[in-house]
């Protein structure tokens, strides 16, 4: 369960993760000087298609390539446009094949056989990897081929060596390279309304969990024939965090994982089993004791929450926005049609206990525990590392997020990338997967999603301000307006520096004490969570001594030592820079 | 082990004088043929079956995959003791046990009464298009895949689906007081053993229609001469020509009761019913293989197969005793 | 069973009545298999519905007997990719090849272990037996099909499951069922025991060969575990299942790091889990559903080639 979390939190810090140092140092300059030194080896003239293997300056050569998510076709990477281009350019080319069973499964097998594909990205099973030293140390490779490697993931070096025993064997798939852009859209924990709430109450300022609960319950109560649904929480089975992470974000933290940290102690708290995660609980208790609470949120899945959220029947909810995609896309796109719709379009709040300080936007970070590296088996480990070092030349950024100047993308008279109109109809799934934006969008290494060009664009279309503007309605820009922001970020605070964003990077070994806490967790409070949000108000008190007596059994003091402890670590490795 | 078996057997049953292992093999050249046809396919099962069992070691190691046998370190009883003495997960893993008994306890006992009910009803009807159709339909429920099909039973048990819609329709609740079924986990058992006969009533019923087909038609038409109505005949012609494919099923599921399936337990369960739905597959997909931990599993693979076996061998003997057919 | 007990009644009262008794007990068989048929019937049409149906709408819920936006999307997804076809044709053979396999070799063993005589006969038979509820794991079972060198291979879909005990015990109570004086006649004939198996045994034992046929069929048909863990990396060996396992996680994506692209975020929703998992079930089960009546048919031969053994 814990590590199906961790897929689950990556994607939205995905979204966010910037380097954690290197923000101010990789300046244009830098950037630009080191993409002149690119070697000559890497910069093989791009060959047009025709052109014979013999004349190429390498041989084509194909590597097999492991992810072990799933969500993608399998594809030759060079069957796509960007891959082609980069095929061109190196001779390389992948086979990738994407997990469908299940990864532990599939990663066992691999390492009893002793067999590997090429290249992997064993996602959370890559400690297992790590252990049975699959992967090999790309120091030396790094060090030969690598001057945009060094570029762009030099930053972060000392910190990949220290997490795994002085060397480095796998790239985290991102890294911060300039200046940080932040996602104007919410992808993050939110809580969230219907916009026609905060219309007919004048478009207040909700900063408490008091407030947005009467600003709940005002509304069901004016529409009582409406048959509305006060709020909801997600619960199924993995998802499960959607619900427990809460207390954490109303602290005014961001999402670290089971922990709390204190910037200046470093302290790591457990908030399961404290007065917040009381707090929060009690709020859903006394939300069902007034029907304003789904009753079916603790036994609905996946399927039935979505269609839920989709029914305009639901008044407002916490999620990470990534998991609600589906859900609010078809309500913008309802909107889009029918100006009228734009009532029930959900609208992101930045919601904590008192009001002060919220932390949901992820401060820069890191992942320490996700990444591509190149096995034991592989025949030709310097191609596979010349080919993500030309990947990583800013050229090819540009190609594998934005494509082709005039096919997918414009530039303007003032050097700014955007796209037309036409472009953006045109640019759909499978338009995307066909282009190869689907295949390079992930695994392989690169600039993060906040990361910057030298010419001040982003790297990331949909965080490109011009991008971002066109895809407003008129409903978006009334709230926004009414609101006086410009993006939907706009109303979060800023968030904090934190070196060892997210702590739950942090790598714990298969089997070690503090999974098995975590697991144990999970389980708790999925069993009593729901027994303390439905029970009768004065039955509360009760559970909730049951529910302490329980967690108290776990080495809850062990897991948050260990949690300093690697803290510390990661501190102390940022400082020394 | 057989060899002994044959040795101290066969003096009794047979007035053949050569002693015990000399008449053994004197038969054995006898019945090269039945030798030939079967032996092949004990060699074929040895290999596929029987050598994995190794595996069984990784049960009493700390187990690291790509690590030589040689080099991987013994750890003795100690998974074992995880899961039937430590103190936070023993009660787990025994509640566990008990919802794995539970459940397929009930599903095997409704699975075989409903799949041998609908055999005989099928075959009581006379208009073959419509005995087709009936087969074919109550069929099609085991392609759906349990994803599929945990979603429809969701939606179904549902405040606002069918069921509740169905009993507020004839009065037994009102409006607002909607059961929240799959919240209900004592109710969790029944849920699960409804859902499975429903799945698999049709596909189960198969052996027993095939069963039914090779009774010979004779019988049927005496006992008819004799006066025999339709239900005696079922009762006392059909039931019996099937007696020995149930009895041996019977007892072959009897040995698997320690397997309740995954996948609707899994699909099915939320927090508010995990004490009646948790079984053993589910506590070892969550300490087992999601850790990575292969030991644990294969620890309670092997808990599952000790108790399988005691199952299998108490119920086969019951079996003789009764003087019924038996499954070896 | 109650109903069946209360229309039992009136047949006590005389004979005069059975005709009635009949009708009545055909009424009460017949309204009891059309209920049975209402219930199955329903998620088997549900998935149609959905199936057909356009997946932003499918997401709202609510669809049951029709679909609401007809649609064929979710088919041109599924069908879009063209290794649907080859994997589509390994499954055939699969399915036609280890049929045909396991239902000759479990029937020559059953066949064996029913002989009375047979001095291996107990041995046999719990060897088979014990291995129903022993396992060695996943690993040593992969490491054994690795050191067989079936890695990579066709054949791994075919030689694991040569026998399967199950079947092979199903057979031997049948065969088991046999009048003894058939086989004795052949026997009298001089017959060997290959031939006696082949020329009397298998021809009488044609229902329960066609249920071992189907459920090996169907197991064939379904199984894409062992496409996972063996032969994940060759496609030209990839099954339908497999495929369609991989597209239903295709259907999974909704790109969240790029959702960005607010304007065409709704376009690239053309298909859902939901709706391809629907989608899939349909594709993969009607060659299984149509397959079942041809089958039945044998369980009705059965009974004339019962009747001439008589």
């Amino acid at each position: 369960m814990a590590k199906k979390l961790l897929v689950a939190g990556m994607a939205a810090v995905m979204a966010m993760s910037v380097a954690a140092c290197g923000s101010d140092k990789n300046d244009d300059n830098n950037s630009s000087t080191t993409e002149k030194a690119t070697t000559p080896s890497t910069e093989s003239a791009s060959t047009t298609d025709g052109a014979s293997a013999t004349e190429t300056p390498k041989d084509k050569v194909t590597f097999s390539m492991f992810l072990g998510v799933s969500g993608e076709k399998d594809v030759n990477t060079n069957e796509t446009t960007i891959g082609k281009v980069l095929e061109d350019q190196t001779g390389v080319n992948f086979k990738l094949e994407h997990l469908v069973g299940d990864l532990n499964t599939k990663i066992g097998t691999m390492i009893a056989g002793d067999k590997y594909p090429d290249v992997m990205v064993p996602d959370a099973a890559i400690e297992e990897v790590m252990k049975a030293n699959a992967f090999i140390p790309l120091d030396d490779l790094i060090e030969q081929y690598g001057p945009n490697i060094k570029r762009v993931y030099g930053p972060y070096f000392e910190r990949m060596k220290s997490d795994y025993g002085g060397h480095i064997y796998f790239l985290p798939y991102s890294a911060q390279v300039g200046e940080v852009t932040s996602d104007p859209n919410i992808n993050q924990g939110a809580f969230w309304v219907q916009r026609r709430v905060l219309k007919e109450a004048g478009y207040p300022v909700i900063k408490t969990m008091d407030q947005y609960t009467k600003l709940i319950e005002d509304f069901v109560a004016k529409h009582p024939d409406e048959d509305l649904t006060g709020t909801l929480t997600l619960t199924n089975d993995w998802r499960f965090f959607a619900t427990s992470n809460v207390p954490m974000h109303l602290d005014g933290f961001p999402n670290d994982g089971n922990v709390e940290v204190n910037i200046d102690t470093l302290d790591a708290k457990t908030y399961a089993g404290s007065d917040s995660e009381k707090r929060w609980l009690q709020t859903l208790n006394t939300l069902n004791a007034k029907g304003l609470f789904d009753k079916s949120s603790f036994v609905d899945n996946y399927d039935q929450y979505i269609a839920k959220l989709s029914s305009k029947k639901v008044v407002g909810f916490f999620d990470y926005g990534w998991q609600i995609g589906t859900a609010t896309a078809a309500l913008k796109d309802a909107a889009r049609k029918d100006p009228s719709q734009d009532d029930y379009v959900y609208y992101p709040l930045a919601v904590t206990w008192d009001g002060t300080k919220d932390q949901y936007q992820d401060p820069p970070g890191w992942t320490s525990n996700r990444g591509i590296g190149i096995t034991k088996s592989a025949k030709d480990p310097a191609r596979i590392i010349q080919y993500w070092d030309n990947m990583l030349k800013e050229e090819n950024q540009v190609l594998i997020n934005w494509g082709i100047k005039g096919e997918t993308y414009e530039v303007n008279d003032q050097g700014r990338f955007y796209r037309t109109q036409e472009q953006i109809d045109k640019i759909d799934q499978t338009f995307k997967e066909k282009y190869g934006f689907v295949t390079y969008d992930w695994d392989f290494p690169q600039y993060n999603s906040t990361s910057t060009f030298a010419d001040g664009n982003a790297r990331s279309v949909g965080f490109q301000p011009e991008v971002f503007e066109m895809s407003l309605t008129e409903g978006d820009k009334t709230i926004l307006g009414k609101y006086g922001i410009k993006t939907y970020s706009d109303i979060f605070d800023k968030p904090e520096d934190r070196p060892w964003f997210p702590a739950w990077s942090i790598p714990k070994e298969q089997g070690s004490a503090q999974q098995l806490w975590e697991t144990k967790k999970d389980d708790l409070l999925k069993k009593y969570y729901a027994k303390l949000a439905l029970a009768k108000p004065e039955d509360f008190e009760g559970i909730w001594a049951d529910y302490k007596k329980e967690f108290d059994k776990l080495d809850t003091a062990g897991y948050e030592k260990w949690y300093k402890e690697q803290l510390q670590k990661l501190v102390a490795i940022a400082k020394a820079k | 082990m057989e060899n002994d078996a044959m040795l101290t057997t066969s003096p009794s049953t047979l007035e053949n004088k050569p002693t015990g292992l000399k008449l053994f093999f004197t038969r054995l050249v006898q019945q090269r043929m039945l030798v030939l046809m079967s032996i092949p396919f004990v060699i074929w099962l040895i290999i596929f079956k029987y050598v994995p069992i190794w595996g069984w070691t990784i049960a009493f190691q700390d187990y690291q995959p790509g690590l030589k046998f040689s080099e991987q370190k013994w750890v003795g009883f100690k998974h074992f003791k995880i899961l039937f003495t430590d103190e936070t997960f023993s009660e787990q893993f025994l509640r566990a046990v008990r919802n794995t008994l539970a459940m397929s306890g009930i599903n095997l006992i409704l699975g075989f009464v409903t799949a041998i009910t609908l055999a005989l009803l099928l075959n009581e009807v006379k208009k073959m298009a419509f005995k087709r159709v009936v087969q074919t339909v109550s069929y099609l429920p085991h392609f759906i895949s349990w994803v599929v099909a945990a979603g429809i039973i969701q939606t179904t048990l549902a405040p606002d689906g069918i069921i509740n819609e169905l009993l507020k329709w004839i009065g037994v609740i009102d409006k607002g007081q909607e059961y929240l079924f799959l919240g209900k986990a004592e109710w969790f058992w029944g849920i699960f053993g409804a859902s499975s006969v429903w799945k698999d009533i049709g596909w189960n019923a198969i052996v027993y229609l095939a069963a039914i087909s090779s009774i010979d038609p004779a019988q049927y038409e005496a006992a008819e001469m004799d006066g025999a109505g339709r239900l005696r005949r079922m009762w006392s012609i059909t039931l019996p020509g099937i007696k020995p494919v149930i009895i041996v099923l019977l007892i072959m599921n009897i040995g698997y009761l320690m397997e309740s399936g995954f996948e609707p337990q899994y699909l099915l369960g939320n927090g508010m019913n995990v004490d009646y739905s948790e079984n053993i597959d589910i506590f070892v997909l969550k300490y087992g293989l999601q850790q990575f931990n292969f030991p644990l599993a294969t620890a309670a693979g092997m808990f599952k197969t000790v108790v399988s076996f005691i199952l299998l061998f108490a119920a086969n003997n019951v079996a003789k005793r009764m003087g019924q057919d038996r499954l070896f | 069973m109650a109903n069946l007990a209360s229309v039992s009644k009136p047949r006590k009262f005389s004979s005069r009545n059975s005709s009635l008794g009949d009708k009545i007990f055909d009424i009460s068989i017949y309204a009891i298999l059309t209920i049975l048929m209402i219930v199955t019937l329903y998620p088997f049409i549900n998935t149609l519905a959905v199936s057909f149906n356009t997946a932003t709408d499918s997401m709202k819920g609510g669809i049951h007997l029709l679909p609401r936006q007809f649609s064929l999307e979710n088919y041109k997804f599924v069908f879009a990719d063209n290794s649907v076809y080859n994997a589509t044709m390994i499954s055939v053979l699969r399915s036609v090849i280890g049929t045909i396999v396991t239902v000759f070799a479990s029937a020559m063993v059953a066949y064996t272990i029913s002989r009375p005589e047979y001095v291996l006969r107990k041995f046999v038979t719990i060897a088979f037996i014990i291995t129903m509820y022993i396992n060695g794991g996943l690993i040593p079972n992969f490491l054994l099909i690795r050191d067989l060198g079936l890695l990579d291979s066709f054949w791994v879909y075919i030689l694991p499951g040569v026998i399967g005990v199950f079947n092979l015990i199903i057979i031997r109570s049948f065969i088991e069922q046999l009048p003894d004086s058939i086989l004795e006649s052949a026997r009298i004939d001089g017959a060997g025991d290959f031939r006696t198996f082949i020329n009397i045994v298998l021809p009488l034992c044609l229902p329960v060969l066609a249920t071992v046929a189907l459920f090996s069929t169907v197991s064939q048909w379904n199984s894409w575990f062992d496409v996972f863990l063996y032969n994940s990396s060759n496609e030209h060996l990839s099954t339908l299942q497999y495929e369609l396992q991989k597209i239903l996680q295709n259907s999974n994506t909704t790109s969240s790091a790029e959702s960005g692209f607010a304007n065409s975020s709704a376009d690239s929703n053309k298909v859902s889990p939901l709706s391809i998992r629907a989608t899939m079930t349909i594709v993969a089960s009607v060659p299984m559903i149509i397959i079942y009546p041809f089958l039945q048919k044998y369980f009705v031969k059965g009974m004339t080639v019962g009747g001439v053994k008589g």
